[in-house]
């Protein structure tokens, strides 16, 4: 299990948008970063939103398996059902050639995330087939980095894998998707539906 | 269509395919596939004119020839016309024997005559067909292709289109080609007026104004010599702003466009206002998705874009020529018949000195691998203070001189949301495009304020080659006499010449100096070209290189296909009038067959 990197540093990280996860119920990659959060404030009701995609589940209460192929640049499977409140190990593959991310949020979330990725690469954080972990430590100003480890999504080379246990106690709108930019808009997001 | 004899020819329907089938193309079978066209003589109806010309199996467009990577193609052709032809497979990589240059690869194809090309197909993407004889281009001998690939598309969509834009004149090429040796400004229909000059003696004086006016005059150009040729209509898949050609989806479907600039002269601003489009393929090649809302094609390349349209409404496709004398227009549409709201064609751009070379001394643009800030007037510097320059090894300080260096330290480290990076790609694009001169008049921004594409974007999803230093440089000045209407290289036109040599096995790195005041959009045959815009290994691999007045770009090369090729600028009067070279690659295999034609000046 990605266990959330919690209580890292102290002011609330652009990227690494985990800190608050486990005290305030977290702001979640694909937040509106670049719509300014400050420390501490979540931009106008980015609480509420949050919350509602669920949150980072349990092992103990994970009820299935769903495994999940990215390759460039799709998902399989495309569209997963789960029932509300239901928690679920999602076991991440990239057989593709190039960096791709798996991560559970609203398409509103996806947008803003996307944003985020873009800075990445124009910082040079994110090459097509490989992530340089080395910067995305770098101080981008006040302790915030351009780590991508929230849990509710990974960013996986080629031929890496990683796991996600995520609980769906929420009714919201939910999509699967890679912001690598160029890639959600070139097809890589899929739908869950909840029941 | 109907006479296009070939097993695919019932998925041609239009310019449509459900997409499905193309992306989901069986692996690579080394099938053989034949493929008939014949030249003839037809009609062209643009909406505003009717006009005589050529295309291929009775209609201009001609057919879409549909490939596959790995297959290889056997192509009659039948020359219908009074005059010999040829066709040139624009951007494909095969044997020089088969790239339909008359006197370079071959003699040409003559009136009656059916020749027969046989090659392999090594590629996938879009590219386009068009005759390499006289000015049967301009005069409607052109068409696309599009090769599906082995391997799945490494992205998805619903549909696929071919736009494929021309400029289509009511005068035949010869006559164009006449009336610009006599009258170089024939076609310039947007010279500076009398008002004007009345107007710029009153804002700046007497002096200035002859000053400025003969400075221009010196150079014989004028700042509105972007489009040489004017008085066209610009066509998609030959249908005129008033045929509209439209291209159908679903709501919520992804659309893939490859747009093709078959223009003899005219580069296209294109945009569907309402839609993002991400830039996925360029000239024939993937490259890293880029979503912007507006793109710039020179004459003669290719750009794939997929868009996805959310409404059940329609969205015009807008391609302004880059002089703004003419637009091309079509639509998409989740029915026939549909039309969405045509904008207002932007106002037409003035060439600067900037253009005219005055402010280029000292500009490296391949070298430019980072960002020059005194391009940025409009940064927010205060709020840069978190980055790590030392990762951007190409940041220029010395030129930031309103920079209070001394403040940087103890600045407020507050939300990285202080830094905003939408507008750090956009302002790149508007104050710092590397492929225009600073100041350049023809330096394009989105029409809503948004992205607008440039050739440093673009990086290729998989490097054909391995990145390694060149092996040698040559310059090519890109010279020409505006009052004699001669275009050549380094001062020498194509019939005064001697060919380029290059040894197989080299890399060749090409400076390209543009020292006109036009955009030359420079092919060169069977080999690709690698742009420089300093992603090294990412750089995009390209068959046509646009440059820019008053730049200096860079292309490499592998030099890996024996025999003899051409080298050219795209634009068809500037081709002719000798802005052309013959390039022999010696040495390799496969070098005993050059064949002996006959030398032509033109």
């Amino acid at each position: 299990m990605r266990i959330p990197s919690i209580l890292k540093p102290v002011f609330k990280p652009a990227f690494a948008a985990v800190l608050t996860l486990t005290l305030a119920s977290g702001a979640f990659a694909a937040g509106e970063h670049g719509g300014g959060h400050g420390a501490g404030g979540h931009g106008g009701g980015h609480h509420g939103a949050s919350a509602a995609i669920g949150e980072p589940g349990k092992a103990s209460d994970v009820s299935r398996t769903v495994t999940v192929t990215m390759t460039d640049n799709r998902y399989e499977p495309e569209r997963i059902t789960v029932k509300k409140g239901e928690t679920v190990r999602f076991v991440v593959n990239n057989k593709g050639e190039f960096v791709h991310e798996f991560n559970i949020g609203t398409a509103a979330m996806h947008k803003g995330h996307r944003k985020e990725m873009m800075m990445m690469v124009e910082h040079g954080v994110l090459e097509v087939d490989k992530i340089n972990h080395a910067k995305m430590k770098m101080d981008m100003g006040g302790g915030k980095t351009m780590e991508h480890n929230d849990p509710n999504s990974v960013l996986l080379e080629p031929k890496k894998s990683a796991e996600i246990i995520w609980k769906f106690d929420t009714d919201a709108s939910l999509e699967f998707a890679c912001n690598v930019p160029g890639h959600y808009e070139t097809g890589m997001v899929g739908k869950i539906t909840i029941q | 269509m109907e006479m296009f004899g070939h097993r695919r020819v019932s998925l041609c329907a239009g310019f449509a395919l459900v997409a499905g089938l193309a992306s989901f193309a069986a692996s690579a079978i080394a099938e053989a596939a034949t493929y008939n066209l014949t030249v003839d003589r037809v009609k062209i109806d643009t909406g505003d004119f009717v006009k005589e010309g050529i295309g291929y199996n009775g209609a201009s467009p001609g057919p879409v020839l549909r490939f596959k990577e790995g297959e290889e193609v056997t192509i009659n052709v039948t020359n219908n016309l009074d005059e010999a032809t040829s066709i040139h497979w624009h951007g494909l990589i095969l044997p020089f024997q088969q790239d339909g240059v008359p006197t370079i690869s071959f003699d040409g194809i003559e009136p009656g005559e059916t020749f027969t090309y046989k090659f392999p197909i090594v590629q996938a993407g879009t590219y386009w067909y068009h005759s390499h004889s006289g000015f049967q281009e301009p005069d409607g001998a052109y068409g696309a292709i599009v090769i599906e690939p082995k391997a799945r598309e490494p992205f998805r969509y619903d549909r696929d289109y071919v736009v494929q834009l021309a400029d289509k004149h009511r005068h035949s090429g010869h006559r164009i080609m006449r009336n610009l040796k006599m009258m170089p400004d024939y076609y310039n229909r947007m010279q500076r007026t009398a008002d004007e000059f009345f107007k710029d003696l009153s804002d700046k004086g007497l002096g200035a104004t002859l000053s400025d006016r003969g400075d221009w005059g010196d150079m014989r150009m004028m700042p509105t010599d972007i489009e040489d040729v004017q008085g066209f209509t610009p066509l998609i898949n030959g249908k005129g702003p008033k045929h509209n050609w439209t291209g159908i989806f679903k709501k919520g479907e992804r659309v893939r466009l490859r747009f093709i600039n078959s223009s003899a002269m005219a580069y296209f601003d294109i945009r569907i206002p309402g839609l993002k489009m991400t830039v996925v393929n360029a000239d024939g090649n993937n490259v890293w998705p880029v979503p912007v809302d507006e793109l710039r094609i020179a004459v003669a390349e290719t750009y794939d874009v997929i868009v996805q349209p959310t409404e059940d409404r329609a969205y015009t496709i807008f391609a302004e020529s880059v002089g703004r004398s003419a637009f091309a227009r079509g639509t998409l549409a989740p029915r026939e018949g549909m039309s969405g709201d045509i904008p207002e064609m932007r106002k037409r751009p003035l060439l600067t000195m900037a253009d005219m070379g005055m402010a280029h001394e000292g500009m490296d643009h391949g070298a430019m691998s980072g960002m020059d800030h005194s391009k940025m007037p409009d940064m927010n510097k205060g709020a840069m203070k978190g980055m790590d320059h030392g990762a951007m090894p190409g940041m220029d300080h010395s030129k930031m001189p309103d920079m209070n260096k001394a403040a940087m330290p103890g600045m407020d480290h507050g939300s990285m949301a202080g830094m905003d990076h939408s507008a750090h790609g956009g302002m790149a694009t508007k104050k710092a495009d590397p492929f225009y001169a600073d100041g350049s008049g023809l330096l394009p921004a989105a029409a809503n304020g948004g992205k607008f594409l440039s050739y440093k974007d673009l990086k290729a999803q998989k490097p054909l080659y391995k990145h390694r230093p060149a092996t040698r440089e040559i310059e090519l000045r890109l010279t020409g006499n505006m009052e004699r209407y001669i275009w050549s290289v380094n001062g020498v036109k194509y019939g005064d010449a001697e060919p380029i040599r290059l040894k197989y096995g080299e890399r060749v790195r090409f400076k390209f100096i543009n020292e006109t005041m036009m955009t030359h959009p420079m092919h060169l045959h069977g080999m690709w070209s690698i742009l420089d815009t300093g992603a090294k290994k990412w750089n995009p691999i390209k068959h046509v290189v646009s440059v820019s007045p008053g730049t200096t770009v860079y292309m490499e090369t592998e030099v890996d296909a024996p025999g003899q090729w051409a080298f050219h600028c795209h634009l068809s009067y500037h081709a002719a009038a000798g802005m052309f070279r013959k390039v022999i690659v010696e040495g390799g295999p496969q070098t005993a067959s050059l064949p002996a034609t006959k030398e032509v000046g033109q």
